[in-house]
């Protein structure tokens, strides 16, 4: 196992290696930099434009400007935000728990309403009640994440008035509520944002776990455990459901770069102060560094996840754990 | 009523009742919620680029003196006391500011001579590369005489030297920014946590979410209007309009054609322009080759050439289209900018003059395929716009049809911000829509249209210009400086360097709680500490009276 896990770190460090040089590479062949991205219509000077370049090292060849970089990057210095005017780990670090909330509840729905669709649909496979959330999780599925969110904050928050319109908090009295009532306030937030992306991913899971289901219950074992004499219902919950779970763990690992690049999109609509958000405002405003942590934080997010439903796996099918 | 609705009207009344009681102890309350796409990059003024920077900047830190509501950039009468309470010439080149002996900063230290001059040395100095610096290059020194009085020396006269002193610089804290190094300045904490004199104290910057500032009960020119102001950063244009139709957002900053409409059809909101407008639009004809080359343009090296193109554009059409409440460009400049009036010769909307003109000049269809051509080559050019501006798309597209009509094929190529900027600046085009502004002076007509400006991205250069902008630089009076620049104005419209197709300011939606409403146009937020909030239009969110202050 140890073996394994230091092999596994090995790639992750690799991959994230690449992501950054790639990242950096790429940011810097775009047009315009972090000082050419100001308001059309008002001038600041070339000379003005050149010294920020200097000061921060931007009129350097670029090869030059990788090998600081990389420097910096191995003793954990991500860079500076030319945006915020600070560190680049202290922007990133300040989008993280809002993401991860955002991620954590998405999670928690896609996972709970995906197992529950599909265990109802298995239960009673060709039903209409089968037949309608095979529809529904195909809509879902079908439907762009960002047009979803639109669509959920149109009615919800606009035409019925029943929820936020975005945000995280509501900053006009958040501060003056008690912890009790801050809480409601967060949960109320969260609802659309983390629904419009747990609900992409509840179809996904509900049509794996349908399929797993359908294999699981023609199993011998569920036969002998029905011929011992338990009830439809504890067969299919404790043997069948049980057992279809294996794959599902797998889909926990891929779904991290589903959650993460649906974020950018959610955050953007649902105005969530989190990563996905800032990416979208450092791409834009060329803000190099906090652009290559965010690539390198996500990156390194997606390979833990990995690694995590690999660990997972093994633990839950005691078949995997010989294998290397 | 099913159970979902149940849960939910639970949730809201829980929710309401969450709310701060009622009342508003001494009449003064009220919470502004400001809603802008961008997020502020800093909150110290020398160092902010952005918009909203700008915006939340200059309710926190103040000028010594700003223009007044005209914007009049040459009339000393007409300018207000922020920090200074009065000013004097004591000399053609030497104007000596009185500072208010109320005006302190958020800590309690009074606003001293001493934290002007630091404030210039930081702004002048090169390093700390301040996007205002070249605006104060004209200002010799800045001395103290005393604590309470400040001394600003100019290299020579001339009469927008009020102006350059005091509204290019929002004055800095001396006792909490002298021990930084000038390079190291814009990223002190301060810049994220600022102490500064204004009507607004800072209070809280949640990361991607929004600024909180409370009213300085103490403020030296009187209590703000309103007590709270939370600037949101929602990201997506959309969803700010959503929230404003929500209810969630008392100003936007700008609104969309669309957004405009249905702010129009609520009575809880309005649409408020940004006035007096202050940017102009125009499609610039590139002199030279659009390969970047120093070759001249095939077809508009031709005076003639452009000047039926811009006959061909019924620019009336376009705006009334696009861009209702604009008015028709008349040069190189904006109505905010005291050089501006009506008298300026301008290109009549004619195609067949426009047709006329192209055929003395060898163009005409001979192929009969609609399109005019010569020596084998159709009159075809293209028209770089930036994809995020919906009103220049929609112009391009209508000047497009209109072009047609007189045979001649405008392609457009809408492209992404940056790039748009970079294209623009590399000289790769034919035509570019481009807008310009934000500044009351008409010293910003040379930063466009003289030869070599860093915005001249259409190389247009002309030695008469050249010489007038010299002129209206070095003039002394005011007589000499108007006649200058109005002939600078009409000189470059006689070149027809590019078609002037609209000016204006953005609009933005305000809810109707508000009264005493006003939006200047070089910062949408300037006026906002006046803003106030009637008693009977208080709603739930104004009567948070415990705010820090």
């Amino acid at each position: 196992m140890l073996r394994f896990i230091t092999v596994r770190l090995a790639h992750a460090a690799a991959i994230v290696f690449l992501v950054a040089t790639l990242t950096f590479f790429l940011l810097h062949l775009a047009p315009g930099d972090p000082f050419t991205t100001f308001s059309e219509t008002t001038l600041i000077s070339p000379e003005v434009v050149e010294q920020q370049r200097r000061n921060f090292g931007l009129d350097q060849p670029l090869y030059v400007q990788y090998a600081r970089y990389l420097g910096n990057l191995v003793q954990g210095d991500l860079g500076y935000s030319f945006r915020e005017h600070r560190p680049a780990a202290a922007a990133i670090a300040s989008r993280i728990p809002a993401t991860l909330t955002l991620a954590a509840a998405a999670l928690v729905i896609a996972f709970g309403l995906g197992i529950l669709m599909g265990a109802v649909q298995a239960a009673r496979p060709g039903s209409r009640t089968d037949d309608a959330l095979s529809v529904a999780a195909l809509g879902l599925y079908s439907m762009p994440v960002f047009w979803l969110g639109v669509m959920f904050l149109m009615l919800f928050g606009v035409k019925l008035g029943w929820l936020p319109v975005g945000g995280i908090v509501d900053e006009a009295i958040y501060s003056y509520l008690s912890p009790l009532r801050r809480l409601a306030n967060r949960l109320e937030h969260l609802v659309l944002p983390a629904m419009t992306l747990g609900l992409v991913g509840a179809a996904v899971v509900a049509r794996y776990q349908r399929a797993e289901l359908l294999d699981v219950v023609h199993q011998d074992f569920m036969r002998t455990a029905r011929a011992k004499g338990l009830s439809r219902t504890a067969v299919f919950v404790r043997h069948g459901l049980r057992n279809a779970l294996l794959p599902i763990v797998t889909l926990f690992g891929l779904f991290f770069p589903l959650l993460l690049s649906g974020a950018v999109l959610v955050e953007t609509v649902f105005a969530w102060p989190g990563m996905g958000k800032l990416a979208v405002d450092a791409i834009n405003g060329r803000d190099y560094f906090v652009v290559t942590g965010i690539a390198i934080v996500a990156a390194a997010m997606v390979v833990l996840g990995n690694l995590i439903a690999d660990l997972l796996y093994r633990v839950v099918d005691p078949r995997t754990r010989g294998e290397s | 009523m099913n159970r979902m609705t149940v849960l939910l009207s639970f949730a809201t009344a829980f929710l309401v009742a969450c709310m701060p009681d009622a009342g508003c102890p001494d009449r003064w309350c009220g919470t502004a919620v400001v809603a802008t796409a961008a997020e502020a990059d800093v909150l110290l003024p020398v160092a902010t680029t952005q918009d909203v920077g700008y915006a939340i900047g200059d309710l926190i830190f103040l000028k010594l003196a700003d223009v007044g509501p005209e914007m009049n950039t040459v009339d000393p009468e007409t300018f207000e006391p922020r920090l200074a309470s009065s000013w004097e010439f004591e000399d053609e080149r030497t104007i000596v500011f009185t500072l208010d002996p109320n005006a302190k900063w958020h800590d309690g230290v009074p606003v001293t001579a001493e934290d002007v001059v630091f404030t210039f040395d930081v702004y002048r100095d090169p390093v700390v590369a301040s996007a205002s610096r070249p605006r104060v290059l004209e200002i010799e020194s800045v001395a103290a005489r005393g604590d309470g009085a400040v001394e600003f020396r100019f290299d020579h006269a001339y009469p927008e030297m009020l102006f350059d002193a005091v509204y290019h610089m929002r004055i800095l804290p001396s006792h909490l920014l002298d021990t930084v190094p000038h390079a190291d300045i814009s990223s002190s904490p301060l810049g994220r946590n600022p102490v500064g004199n204004g009507p607004y104290r800072f209070v809280r910057w949640d990361a991607g979410q929004s600024i909180e500032l409370v009213a300085d009960p103490d403020f030296h020119l009187g209590r703000p209007g309103i007590r709270r102001i939370i600037w949101r950063f929602v990201g997506d244009p959309n969803t700010a309009v959503a929230q404003m139709l929500a209810g969630e957002v008392d100003l936007l900053q700008t609104l969309s054609p669309e957004a405009q409409e249905q702010v129009e059809a609520r009575d809880d909101l309005r649409a408020v322009m940004w006035t007096p407008p202050i940017y102009y639009l125009f499609v610039q004809f590139n002199m030279l080759d659009a390969d970047g080359t120093s070759r001249p343009h095939p077809l508009f090296r031709e005076r003639a050439v452009r000047e039926a193109i811009a006959m061909a554009v019924d620019r009336e059409a376009v705006v009334n289209a696009v861009f209702p409440q604009g008015v028709v460009g008349r040069g190189p400049m904006a109505p905010v900018q005291w050089v501006w009036h009506g008298e300026y010769e301008q290109i009549p909307f004619d195609t067949a003059a426009a047709r006329a003109r192209l055929a003395e000049q060898g163009w005409s269809d001979s192929d009969g395929d609609g399109l005019l051509d010569r020596d084998g080559q159709p009159f075809s050019f293209n028209l770089l716009l930036p994809s995020s501006s919906v009103s220049r798309r929609r112009a391009g597209e209508i000047m497009q049809a209109q072009l047609r009509r007189i045979g001649v094929e405008l392609t457009i190529t809408a492209i992404e911000f940056n790039a748009f900027r970079e294209r623009a600046a590399a000289h790769r085009f034919d035509t570019y829509f481009g807008g310009y502004g934000g500044d009351p002076s008409p010293t910003t007509i040379a930063e466009v249209w003289e030869t070599g400006a860093p915005a001249n991205h259409g190389s247009y250069s002309s030695a008469e210009v050249d010489r007038l902008i010299g002129e209206a630089r070095a003039a002394t009076d005011l007589a000499a400086v108007r006649a200058a620049w109005y002939g600078v104005v009409t000189l470059i419209n006689d070149d027809v360097p590019a078609i002037w197709m609209y000016t204006g300011s953005p609009i933005a939606g305000v809810s109707t709680r508000f009264e005493n409403v006003s939006i200047r146009s070089d910062n949408f937020a300037a006026t906002l500490w006046q803003w106030r909030v009637p008693a009977s239009r208080l709603i739930d969110r104004d009567r948070i009276t415990d705010a820090q202050n």
